[in-house]
């Protein structure tokens, strides 16, 4: 289609108006400005107190990262994050297959009875005062974003015995012979604790963000479990060939790192450097996100940790308007 | 396959050489950009002028949140930009009344048609009649020389949507150029 005509109103700007308005901003600053310096990914961090339990294993029992408040106070468990691409037919068809991904380390989990429903409150403050920690916000939003809702949900400790079972069944079927479960597991208590968490809701037109703060989670775990054991196991039962899941096993520190699993196809991942920590921003294709109600479209999910805080940003918005909201936050 | 490449090869930026951004370089090459979509977003006047000025300011206090493995330099000045047109409407919709802004708009005086004979005036006045989501693709694509996926990853639509919505639009103006 000839659509030469529209290239009409194309000019170069006035040699005078780039001139002044180069000035103008000289006069405000320096011509060059430091742009943050690139190391190589840090996997690296303890998590001071707390060990989470076959983080990898866990994070696969969902078939995809949900960009939701109830994914992440589900998935949470460290402060670090790294991405793993997972191909979910697989999954599908481990579930197929009769495998329990959500209780390959378990046959039981003491949860509290019923979880209460979320709170909604007036202010930042009022949540504060709920959360029994200083509520941050995002000083800067995209133009037209408005604050909506602001909601806590309370903390829960959920635990369990461990029971390897299931776990070397799942290898058996799966013909992984290479690796063993680790030794001395059985019986074993896992508690898991997490805080309260506070959601904060903004939306436009079709729009919306979610800013969702907790404290990191505690994770009680038996002394000496093997966690890059498990979590090569859990790399191989998500598919990654034994070379990858070897590799991929040994260069995190699983003490303290997430590993988040993203569809493959569907979604793509980056490390973000979020107020001078290091995060992760996932972007979803129509389809590769599901919210608590099932719903699948697009959207960005940024999480960082802070301190002993742990953030998520998450909406249908670009993940660079993610990121400047995350630096924002006071 | 190579962990690096399977998986953390796939973290883009991580890598990247700890340099200093050449802004001087860059005002340069993005001048012409946002100046042009300014031009085809609001207008051939002096506002165009007003609101590139507007976004390089803006750009210029918040350079050091500037993050080159989030994205180009372009896409970030430009989602500047489409903030502050979004801003310049508006204002402008507070400012104008409605019947005023079709006076403006309708332009029926032989003084304007005198200016319309030319190709510029007239591809202004055609953009001027378009709803704001069209006129800003057609600013992004024609005035900041972006391409369609570089504009779905601006606004958010699928690289598919974006296409159809410029094809269609595009034979729309065609139609009455």
């Amino acid at each position: 289609m000839d659509d030469r005509f529209l290239n009409e109103l194309r000019r170069e700007p006035d040699p005078g108006f780039a001139r002044e308005l180069h000035e103008r901003l000289r006069r405000q600053g320096p011509a060059v400005a430091p742009v943050r310096a690139w190391r190589p990914l840090q996997l690296a961090a303890p998590l001071a107190g707390g060990l989470a339990v076959a983080l990898v294993i866990l994070s696969f029992t969902f078939p995809a990262v949900r960009a939701s408040a109830q994914a992440f106070l589900d998935l949470f468990r460290v402060r670090n994050f790294a991405a793993v691409s997972v191909d979910p037919a697989r999954l599908e068809r481990l579930k197929d297959q009769k495998l329990d991904l959500e209780s390959l380390l378990t046959d039981r989990v003491e949860t509290p009875a019923q979880r209460p429903a979320p709170r909604v409150v007036a202010s930042p403050q009022a949540a504060a005062a709920l959360a029994g920690f200083a509520v941050r916000v995002p000083a800067e939003r995209p133009a037209g974003f408005a604050p909506d809702t602001i909601a806590v949900v309370e903390g829960a400790t959920m635990s369990f015995r461990v029971n390897t079972a299931p776990l070397r069944e799942a290898l058996e079927k799966l013909d992984i012979r290479d690796l063993q479960v680790p030794a001395g597991l059985d019986g074993q208590t896992v508690t898991v604790s997490t805080s309260p968490a506070v959601a904060q809701r903004f939306v436009r037109d079709g729009q919306h963000v979610e800013f969702i703060q907790a404290r990191s989670p505690e994770v009680s775990l038996p002394a000496g479990t093997d966690l890059e054991r498990l979590g090569e196991i859990g790399l191989r039962i998500a598919g990654l060939d034994p070379g990858e899941a070897r590799r991929f096993a040994r260069s995190i520190d699983w003490h303290g790192t997430l590993v988040v699993a993203v569809p493959l196809n569907a979604s793509s991942f980056t490390e973000a450097s979020v107020r001078g920590a290091r995060g992760l921003l996932v972007s979803f294709k129509e389809g590769a996100g599901a919210d608590p109600h099932g719903h699948r479209r697009p959207g960005t999910l940024l999480l960082w940790s802070e301190g002993d805080m742990v953030y998520a940003l998450t909406g249908n918005l670009h993940g660079l308007l993610l990121v400047q909201m995350a630096e924002s936050i006071r | 396959m190579d962990i690096q490449s399977a998986v953390l090869g796939r973290l883009a930026g991580w890598v990247a050489p700890a340099d200093e951004a050449d802004w001087d370089a860059l005002y340069a090459e993005q001048l012409p950009r946002v100046y042009n979509f300014f031009r085809y977003r609001v207008g051939d006047g002096p506002e165009a002028e007003d609101l590139t000025s507007v976004t390089f300011e803006k750009a210029w206090r918040a350079r050091h949140r500037y993050r080159r493995d989030l994205a180009a330099f372009s896409t970030w000045l430009l989602t500047i930009a489409r903030n502050v047109a979004i801003d310049h409407y508006r204002r402008a919709r507070v400012q104008v009344p409605l019947e005023e802004a079709e006076g403006v708009s309708a332009g029926a005086s032989p003084e304007d048609l005198a200016v319309r004979r030319s190709d510029c005036e007239r591809l202004s006045r055609l953009l001027g009649g378009l709803p704001a989501q069209k006129r800003e693709l057609l600013a992004l694509k024609y005035g900041a020389g972006m391409t369609n996926r570089a504009i779905a990853r601006l606004t958010g639509l699928s690289e598919s949507n974006v296409g159809t919505l410029l094809h269609r639009t595009i034979q729309e103006l065609r139609a009455d150029w």
